[in-house]
């Protein structure tokens, strides 16, 4: 079965993962100390550019990851802005409270997940595992014994996958007398996840010993695949400070909300 | 370079004995030994000892007075599916190479190297791994193995997960390879290794050493230990079919499956498309072709749980629900413990009853349970069983009603001998009963004896339809039927 995505390699891809990695790891940093609502709402536009015209992955499965995304927007959005606090009573309903300022807070988390949420799938959707964990190894000094266990738990998901639907055919032949209630979540869990697991647990020993066959140690080894820093990853760089500066300049040069700062 | 151990004792977390108790042996430079032995006997722990493994990978409590270990070996493993680490081809081999500390620069040109060697010649190596057939990752296997330059071989049982044509592939590899290299080889396709290795180690189920010697002194003075044992030997199944009469007489019952226009789909996708058939009580089909074919997809299609179109009747009742079908059909998955719901033997089979709200729960399940030679197990939590007994219970799970049809996935697969026989002795006692029999296998030796008729299925189509019991009688060219 096909499990992985088709997509054509772009700029993105080329990007070193360490770097990718640490680089938005400091933008979601960033994005937690911005507070001005004219500023987040511009800088969405930044990381979206990037997903839809640059991830070289058909637009109709970017669609479809973007409705969890957008999901999330409304959620956390509409939570703050329906029960926080704030002097300017718009709308009272109940318990529901809606303020100005809460509405506006709202919308100022709404666009910080949406922003976290695209920043994630730029990363998601541009890296491959494998090069992650040769970067971590060549650039962050992680442990290959670490990296390599990563790759081999990232083999087995697939397998899973196939022994889920052999598991579920096997439950649905056989029949199952379906308890009720909380029950019926407990006798879920032990019919597909002690088979599954312990199968898992199996094949993850005979990986590790065969690793161990093939003589992986903790000498001193070369790479197959060398990643290093380069030119496109100069060119995120400019592109994301570019971006960024300009969200903040035309944010503060024509402002849509008069609030300039969530927190008061 | 001599691989030995010498008054060896091993013994397993939980065991009250030892899993061998001073045993000695030496292996010459060049030599092929096979390690023969009913299963659990330690073979496979041995190799895994002189290759290193044991204790420096997998902790097992052992003592021996003297060990002699190549400094290099390449091991092979039977499960396909657990022996990688990487998703592409090119990185699993870049991964042996790399724990060789290779230079970069050489990578590309050794694996090419390597793979060639095992006749896997891709014009890009950059091939996932999971697009392969099982047998191109065995050969993969052995091509990353044999990257590691090593002085021994060691061979655990490498096509025991295979069909037929992966494992004739990679024993045709592994006999292409350097005639002076040592090999150490747990195998139970005894046919295909024969006329290969010098040199046979045979052990009783105790893991004591009862025979060592080359392969035609073996098979001429130790053939009824073998056959006491289970092993597959040659001309095993030339015996059992003169001992049970096989194949067996065959009187065509009445016509109790119809089956038209079926199709089974994956997704939008047709995985299965059969025209129309009938089935009589009494019959033995077996359903053959390659592997992906569509075979299981096929039972499963009479099963409901894929999406289906078109019709299947079996005495004249149609099947629509996966509870109707359940009713007619009892189904024995390729995994057994798939299968498994509850926690002992004796609960397993009784659940499918419970669930029907029969009566005479306990009376039938004793009487399952000395039918499928369980008595003695029937507190174990299935897990716990062997694997021949595993494969019994799930039969018995199983066929809880008076099912009229038994659908078979595979059942024999990586069974020994005397697990293989008993199970045919329980599936032929249930045909001579009126029994409509559906079985996929790849064994050409269970289609000739027991079969009475077989389908072919190629590339999602059922394509041929042949009567086996007038094949014996010689008439090859008129059996079979149009499709």
């Amino acid at each position: 079965m096909q499990w992985t995505l088709q997509y054509k390699e772009t700029w993105l891809h080329r990007l070193n993962p360490s770097f990718k990695l640490v680089f938005i790891l400091a933008l979601f940093l960033l994005l937690l100390f911005v507070h001005n609502p004219n500023f987040i709402s511009n800088v969405t536009v930044v990381p979206f550019i990037l997903v839809m015209f640059a991830t070289g992955h058909r637009k109709k499965i970017l669609a479809i990851l973007m409705i969890p995304f957008l999901l999330l927007f409304f959620s956390s959005a509409s939570s703050m802005m329906f029960f926080g606090q704030g002097t300017t009573t718009w709308w009272k309903w109940g318990i529901v409270h809606m303020t100005e300022e809460s509405f506006f807070r709202g919308l100022h988390i709404g666009f910080r997940a949406l922003n976290f949420a695209l920043l994630g799938l730029l990363f998601a959707l541009t890296t491959r595992p494998v090069f992650l964990f040769y970067s971590l190894i060549q650039q962050l000094k992680v442990p290959p014994r670490f990296a390599y266990s990563f790759m081999a738990a990232v083999r087995i998901l697939p397998v899973m996958m196939e022994e889920f639907h052999q598991l579920r055919a096997a439950l649905l032949i056989r029949g199952i007398k379906k308890k009720k209630g909380f029950a019926r979540i407990m006798q879920s869990v032990s019919l597909y996840a002690v088979p599954l697991l312990s199968q898992s647990i199996r094949r993850a020993h005979r990986i590790a010993v065969a690793m161990e066959a093939k003589q992986f140690n903790n000498k001193e080894r070369t790479y197959y695949y060398k990643q290093t820093l380069s030119r496109v990853d100069v060119y995120f760089l400019i592109y994301i400070t570019i971006g960024f500066s300009l969200a903040y300049w035309v944010g503060t040069t024509f402002p849509y909300f008069d609030l300039t700062d969530v927190r008061n | 370079m001599k691989v030995g151990v010498s008054n060896l004792r091993v013994k397993y977390a939980g065991a009250d004995t030892l899993l061998f108790n001073r045993l000695s042996l030496e292996i010459k430079e060049g030599e092929k030994v096979l390690f023969l032995g009913p299963s659990g006997c330690g073979k496979s722990t041995l190799l895994q000892i002189l290759s290193g493994l044991i204790p420096h990978a997998v902790p097992v409590p052992m003592k021996a007075d003297a060990k002699s270990i190549p400094t290099s070996s390449g091991v092979v493993f039977q499960d396909p599916d657990s022996q990688f680490c990487m998703p592409y081809v090119d990185e699993e081999m870049a991964f042996v190479l790399e724990n060789r500390a290779v230079p970069q620069p050489e990578m590309e040109g050794l694996i090419r190297h390597y793979l060639e060697k095992v006749g896997l010649t891709f014009k890009d190596p950059h091939i996932e791994i999971g697009s392969l057939s099982q047998g191109m990752k065995q050969r993969l296997a052995i091509a990353s193995m044999l990257a590691l330059e090593p002085d021994v071989i060691f061979l655990d049982e490498p096509t025991a997960l295979l069909d037929s044509a992966g494992t004739s592939d990679v024993w045709k590899t592994i006999k292409l390879m350097n005639a002076k290299q040592t090999m150490i080889i747990v195998e139970h396709k005894i046919d295909e290794v024969i006329d290969f290795v010098d040199r046979i180690v045979l052990f009783d189920s105790e893991g004591m050493m009862i025979a060592d010697a080359d392969p035609i002194s073996v098979f001429s003075f130790y053939k009824h230990k073998m056959k006491e044992y289970g092993i597959w030997y040659p001309g095993v199944w030339d015996e059992h079919a003169k001992e049970k009469k096989l194949p067996a007489p065959y009187v065509k019952g009445k016509e109790i499956l119809e089956i038209n226009q079926l199709k089974g789909y994956r997704g939008k996708i047709p995985k299965i498309e059969v025209q129309h058939k009938t089935a009589h009580e009494g019959e033995w089909i077996v359903l053959t072709g390659k592997n992906g074919a569509g075979k299981t997809s096929f039972l499963l299609s009479l099963m409901n749980v894929m999406k289906t179109s078109g019709k299947k009747r079996v005495m004249n009742k149609e099947l629509k629900t996966i509870k109707a079908s359940r009713e007619q059909l009892a189904f024995v998955f390729q995994n057994p413990e798939f299968q498994f719901v509850t926690n002992s033997v004796y609960d397993e089979l009784a659940y499918s009853l419970e669930m029907m709200e029969d009566i005479g729960v306990e009376q039938k399940v004793h009487q399952w349970l000395e039918n499928y030679d369980l008595k003695q197990v029937r507190t174990l939590h299935p897990y716990q069983l062997s694997t021949g007994q595993k494969r019994r219970l799930s039969v018995g799970t199983a066929m809880f009603g008076a099912q009229p049809i038994l659908l078979l996935d595979e059942p024999t697969f990586g069974q020994d001998a005397r697990n293989t026989f008993k199970l045919l002795a329980l599936f032929e006692q249930l045909r001579e009963n009126g029994m409509l029999i559906l079985m996929v296998t790849h064994d050409e030796m269970i289609v000739r004896n027991y079969g009475t008729r077989e389908w072919v299925i190629e590339e999602g189509k059922l394509t041929v339809d042949r009567d086996l019991r007038r094949r014996e009688e010689r008439q090859h060219h008129a059996v079979d039927f149009t499709v």
